[in-house]
């Protein structure tokens, strides 16, 4: 097989056709960019879920009575609270934290606002056990276990107070798939479309070919790269675009969640993760669509 | 070289059949014109030798192979074997003389230098020495079937196919193609014509396969297109 034959067919066809070529770069860009844009958001999903997830407690709340009157969680009915807790499945650890030091908390974690500090008293905070959980799955078990038992007041899972950030993160993800999913079908049929004319346009040279006995790779192969080089243009100019959009918008967007450490940041490594994932969905869908495109509808 | 053996072939779409039972045998060297009305079944049979399409009974035979029975992987060996000509030359515009006829074996993969020798080899041959450069559009209509014809013959195939190729010629151009397939054949290249050309056929006194209705009504070895047609 001679590569300059080849090549020279593969960069004639990209140039005859070449409307349809920048129409099929296009819509091959923007469904792998979105796919991209998809990735990311899950990657980002994973990094939040991993930071709060490690942090996240379940609070139990003491009530009233016990918050004023028990100091270290010895006497009855908070110990005994404890040691039930301590002994339920999945639970890593139990800290009790009394009134006085939940009020510190309560300040510190208030230090910015002087107005919320003016009114609060430490009456107001109840003493807590907070508990670390190994399994998250058995949270909501352990909320019912404990809930309206003598001495607790109300047992919170912190985790859930993160459930709608979630959820948005996760409806923009199912958003820019079903986008994708849509736009590759878009590009899956211009690269059909593509092939076939061009097969329709060369196809005095393609009957030539196949009358002189060139093989069917030979005679196919230009079509196929074609796709398949428009593909690569399209996964490049998808990668550009995430890295565009990364230092252009999302950055900036994020700046005042990822400052304080809250958000994981959107890195550079993250786009590498992602980038030769696009490129070989690209690569694929386009070859395999001229493939079968060539296979059902060209006879060469 | 050439053997039908009681080929038939019915299309779909008509209730006649193309090719009815023909059994026609072509040694080595020979010069054959196929003759007959159109619709006769001349092409249906030239597709066959190419395996364009397949015989819906009998059998095909091109030098050794069962042409019928080829693999599909197999079908570009035998087409390099056979050369074919047309009566619209199917030259492609944009390529020169010398690049149209390198094509034909830049597609089967053969290399540079075997292409630089060999095209300048059989442009001489059909009389295009020093036209090389020219494009199609700047030749006559004899000139550009010499290049199909050098295209056809510079793989040096075991048959050269050739179907009307004085069709869109004018009498005295027609003469000189005929002479050069009369010298393509005297190198050993059995040369099968497909013709409505009387006095071509009558002039060069070669067997003569007449068909009609798919049938073959007249096989002579040293004939004429025939009286009162």
């Amino acid at each position: 097989m001679r590569a300059s034959f080849v090549f020279s067919e593969v960069v004639n066809g990209l140039r005859r056709n070449v409307t349809m070529t920048i129409a099929m770069i296009l819509t091959t860009a923007i469904s792998v960019g979105l796919l991209g844009g998809g990735l990311l958001v899950v990657r980002l999903i994973d990094g939040i879920q991993s930071v709060y997830q490690d942090q996240a407690e379940v609070v139990v709340s003491m009530t009233n009575d016990v918050s004023s009157s028990d100091q270290s969680c010895s006497q009855q009915p908070c110990s005994q609270v404890k040691q039930q807790i301590q002994h339920a499945s999945g639970v890593q650890q139990v800290r009790y934290q009394n009134r006085d030091e939940g009020f510190q908390q309560f300040n510190k974690l208030f230090q910015s606002q002087p107005e919320l500090r003016e009114v609060a008293r430490p009456s107001a905070i109840p003493a807590t056990l907070r508990v670390k959980v190994a399994d998250q799955s058995k949270i909501p078990a352990l909320q019912q276990q404990f809930q309206g038992k003598p001495g607790v007041d109300n047992v919170v899972n912190q985790a859930q107070f993160l459930q709608p950030m979630f959820d948005v993160l996760n409806g923009i993800r199912n958003a820019t798939f079903s986008v994708a999913l849509i736009q590759a079908m878009a590009a899956l049929l211009l690269i059909s479309n593509t092939i076939q004319l061009s097969a329709f346009t060369r196809r005095t040279e393609t009957g030539i070919m196949r009358l002189v006995g060139a093989s069917r790779w030979y005679t196919q192969l230009p079509f196929l790269l074609e796709a398949v080089v428009s593909g690569v243009i399209g996964a490049v100019l998808a990668i550009g675009g995430l890295l565009v959009s990364k230092v252009a918008l999302i950055d900036k967007v994020m700046a005042p969640f990822s400052s304080t450490g809250g958000v994981p940041q959107l890195g550079y490594g993250d786009i590498g993760v992602v980038a030769p994932i696009l490129l070989l969905v690209s690569v694929a869908i386009s070859a395999i669509t001229g493939y079968v495109t060539l296979r059902l509808y060209v006879r060469i | 070289m050439i053997r039908l053996e009681h080929v038939s072939k019915s299309y779909k779409t008509s209730t006649r059949p193309a090719l009815d039972d023909v059994s026609v045998s072509v040694d080595r060297g020979e010069f054959v014109f196929l003759i007959g009305p159109s619709g006769s079944g001349k092409s249906t049979a030239l597709r066959l030798l190419l395996r364009e399409d397949v015989p819906s009974r009998g059998r095909v035979f091109v030098a050794d192979w069962n042409v019928a029975k080829l693999p599909r992987r197999r079908v570009p060996q035998l087409r390099q074997r056979i050369g074919c000509v047309f009566q619209d030359f199917r030259l492609l515009n944009n390529k020169t003389v010398f690049e149209n006829v390198a094509f034909a074996l830049e597609v089967i993969g053969k290399p540079r230098h075997t292409i630089r020798k060999v095209v300048p080899e059989v442009l001489q041959l059909v009389g295009l020495e020093g036209k090389a450069d020219r494009m199609p559009h700047e030749l006559s209509g004899g000139e550009q079937q010499r290049v199909a014809i050098a295209r056809a013959f510079v793989n040096r195939p075991l048959v050269l196919m050739c179907d009307e190729p004085t069709g869109n010629l004018d009498p005295d151009t027609s003469q000189d193609i005929m002479l050069l397939l009369e010298r393509i054949n005297r190198t050993g290249t059995t040369v099968v014509m497909a013709t409505h050309d009387h006095s071509i056929v009558d002039s060069m006194r070669r067997r003569v396969v007449e068909l009609s209705f798919g049938r073959v009504i007249r096989d002579d070895a040293r004939g004429v297109y025939g009286v009162g047609r």
